[in-house]
């Protein structure tokens, strides 16, 4: 994979979503660099092996293999992406443990792949808001952010560029816009529902999703194919992923060294330049320990890996973690609260239908909390947006239904009625009690201390999954909805995917491990732009953010080279 | 011995797939393509079931036929739910939910027994599909939890699965497009005809 030769200008650690995005702009910017991924090589198209499937294909016809699930992806076999067509891009829990208390459960969703989970995400993309980037010191949880939506805004931009954004434009001020490809289309039952929930509540909007799938071609990728099974891979880079977008950015520059298999135990500490020196790397197949030196290290592993190497980076001047002076390092882990809403029938509407499968829902954008004057007061702080859809049943609706027979046949040759679902994304405080350590004895099978994970909501939290119910089953109640009924599949933290948090940005070294800049504050020439650095969760997905903040970190962080500040 | 062919040469060529993908992580995976192909390329007369005794699997192809029978397009046992089902229970199900789906079946021989004097597959047409439509009233009667499914409720929905999920079920009795390239949000029903497979 590339011959350069060390000591590296800059090592990136991971391969999703974010490592992917610093590899590409250090590339770019002339840096050679390595990226080093846990994982195993994956090839764009060639090895997306179940893309070509039909469901006739699979051996148990999308059930999957229940006691395989039980036994060897207890966790990953409970997120919506895994399946059988999916599962060789999650990893096994049995081979991949971390602890958590028997009171606090947490899922912990990983992709151990080149790649990791950019193959897997949601791909909804939001940008934040400076009623995000203020809540914390508007309601004193957290630390204040150290940047404002004016400082992310460009770089905002500049992603949205290069990733392929469809979308609406909606002029919120606290969901700004962004440069967008044409939305996707509502269906029949969502343009009444929309139209309806409008008219009762002013203020409420309904929009189809900011989502990476390209509604037309975008620097030689997609358009996507409208199949909607986007966790097995896309060979026509239909979505944004490391390995259809940034990875091969960064190949074109000649600069890239792309390792796989290589598992990051510590990034090594130079006392006497106070600087980071490089990485100790353990082979994943042979277990052989080798080390790489680096002028500039960003780790991008995720955000529970990325506390992890931190805390085992040991040193006489850092014995509790690299970076952690603060104290900080592993704390205010945080998730979305998400499953729970509510769901209804859309009267009508019976002659009409689709064509293809939409990647992606629709959306109702936050609308509690927003300081807008006269607004309903509520029980709790921040807020939560809905993401929200209407398609018609399918034959699986006869498993739940009385008959069979040639009349049940000709039954479920007929689309079912329009189902309207709502389902709540809510902000979690940041909470110092939720934080993750290395225990102090049990190790992997490469000798890493496993993690511990101690995670679990507090009352803000509940109340928000309480008002999304209620919410979400008046607003069908007044779009003429039948069968409105609510649900709520709570689930330990992490099940959102969301997990971010455990090296927070802030302008205060006593209580925060990164600057503006996504830079420790404790070692100049060592980032972190994966979710570890956030500071706040927000109520929208996070990526775009991640990306945004790796962009701005990467070029911060090269101009500082070039001023031989690092 | 064309089937016989097909399933070596397929045999072959995931073998070399597997050298390439390389690593513990894509060998279950290739392990469920083998099982996959073996099940559709065997012809009838040479599959044998794994979890079902062969009696079973004629009992499960013959209720499973009743519930999605031949119309106008081949019913539940052309197009081999009765192998699906089999595949599940040897190789997904656990023991216990193994034993329950079979002492379901056993329990339609025995009502079979009471209602027309002789097991199920003896009886008449007629007097099969008047047990069935009796067991489908009573499952559906109450909303037990998933784990406390009546026995036709899972049959049921494995027939379906299994049917819908088939060549003919997707592309056949209902419509089905692998690649439909675009997306339109409101469109006549006419046009698309019948309901999407997926």
């Amino acid at each position: 994979m590339g011959g350069v030769s060390e000591p590296y200008d800059a090592i990136v650690v991971g391969s999703g979503i974010t490592g992917g995005w610093a590899a590409k702009e250090l590339c770019e910017k002339g840096l050679r660099t390595l990226v080093l991924e846990r994982g195993r090589h994956v090839e764009h198209g060639r090895d997306y092996v179940t893309e070509w499937w039909q469901p006739w294909q699979f051996a148990h016809r999308g059930l999957g293999e229940q006691q395989l699930y039980e036994r060897d992806y207890p966790i990953q076999s409970k997120n919506y992406a895994f399946g059988e067509a999916t599962r060789h891009f999650f990893v096994n829990d049995r081979e991949h443990p971390y602890i958590t208390p028997d009171d606090k459960p947490f899922r912990w969703i990983r992709g151990y792949q080149l790649g990791g989970r950019s193959l897997i995400w949601g791909r909804l993309c939001w940008r934040w808001s400076d009623l995000d980037f203020e809540a914390n010191r508007r309601d004193g949880h957290g630390v204040d952010w150290p940047i404002r939506y004016r400082d992310l805004a460009p770089w905002y931009d500049y992603v949205e560029r290069f990733v392929g954004v469809s979308g609406e434009r909606l002029g919120l001020p606290h969901l700004p816009d962004g440069e967008f490809l044409p939305p996707w289309e509502m269906t029949c039952a969502e343009r009444h529902v929309k139209q309806a929930i409008e008219r009762a509540f002013p203020g409420r909007r309904m929009m189809v999703t900011r989502v990476a799938n390209l509604t037309r071609a975008h620097h030689g990728r997609g358009p996507c194919q409208a199949r909607n099974q986007c966790a097995r891979g896309c060979s026509f880079g239909g979505y944004f992923s490391s390995l259809s977008a940034t990875l091969p950015a960064a190949r074109k520059t000649g600069r890239l060294t792309v390792v796989t298999d290589a598992i990051v135990e510590s990034v090594l500490y130079d006392t006497r330049k106070d600087r980071a020196a490089g990485v100790r790397v353990i082979d994943a197949n042979t277990g052989g320990e080798r080390e790489y030196a680096g002028r500039l290290i960003f780790l991008c592993a995720s955000t529970l890996a990325t506390a992890q190497i931190l805390l085992n980076s040991k040193s006489r001047r850092f014995p509790s973690g690299l970076a952690n002076s603060s104290g900080e390092l592993g704390h205010n882990l945080m998730d979305h609260i998400s499953k729970a809403g509510a769901t209804g029938i859309v009267p009508g509407l019976e002659d009409k239908y689709v064509y293809g499968r939409r990647p992606t829902g629709t959306y109702i954008p936050r609308f509690r909390n927003l300081g807008a004057h006269g607004e309903e007061k509520v029980a709790f702080l921040r807020g939560y947006g809905i993401q929200a859809g209407a398609s018609r049943e399918g034959w699986s609706r006869g498993a739940s239904e009385p008959g069979l027979g040639a009349d049940l046949k000709l039954r479920l040759r007929e689309p079912g009625p329009w189902e309207m679902s709502l389902q709540g994304y809510g902000e979690c405080l940041p909470r110092h009690e939720n934080y993750v350590e290395l225990d102090p004895e049990r190790k992997d099978r490469w000798g890493i201390p496993l993690l511990r994970v101690h995670c679990a909501w507090s009352e803000n939290e509940r109340a928000i999954r309480e008002d999304v119910k209620s919410q979400a089953a008046e607003m069908l109640e007044a779009a003429g909805c039948r069968s409105v009924e609510t649900y709520d599949h709570d689930g330990p933290p992490g099940f959102s995917v969301h997990e971010m948090g455990t090296a927070r940005m802030g302008s205060d070294p006593k209580t925060s491990v990164l600057n503006a800049y996504n830079q420790a504050h404790d070692v100049p020439n060592l980032f972190v732009s994966d979710g570890a650095c956030m500071a706040s969760s927000s109520c929208v997905n996070p990526s775009l953010t991640y990306m945004a903040l790796t962009a701005r970190a990467a070029d911060y962080a090269v101009s500082e080279l070039k001023r031989r500040n690092l | 011995m064309q089937h016989l062919q097909d399933v070596i040469d397929r045999r072959e060529a995931l073998r070399r797939a597997a050298l390439l993908l390389g690593g513990a992580l894509a060998a279950p995976t290739v392990a469920g393509v083998l099982a996959g192909c073996e099940a559709r390329s065997v012809p009838d007369a040479a599959w044998r079931p794994r979890a079902l005794t062969p009696d079973q699997a004629d009992l499960v192809a013959t209720i499973a036929d009743h519930i999605l029978p031949e119309t106008d397009t081949p019913g539940a046992r052309a197009v081999g739910v009765h192998r699906f089902i089999d595949a599940m229970l040897a190789e997904s199900y656990a023991a216990e939910d193994r034993a329950r789906f079979l002492a379901g079946l056993a329990d339609v021989d025995a009502r079979a027994r009471q209602t027309c004097g002789r097991a199920f597959l003896q009886c008449t047409t007629t007097d099969q599909r008047g047990l069935l439509l009796q067991m489908d009233r009573e499952a559906f009667a109450t909303t037990p939890a998933p784990e406390e499914a009546p026995f036709f409720r899972t049959m049921k929905e494995l027939t379906l699965v299994g049917y819908y999920t088939s060549e003919v079920g997707a592309t056949r009795e209902l419509r089905h497009a692998p690649v439909p390239g675009r997306f339109d949000g409101c469109v006549p029903l006419a046009e698309i005809g019948r309901a999407w497979a997926v």
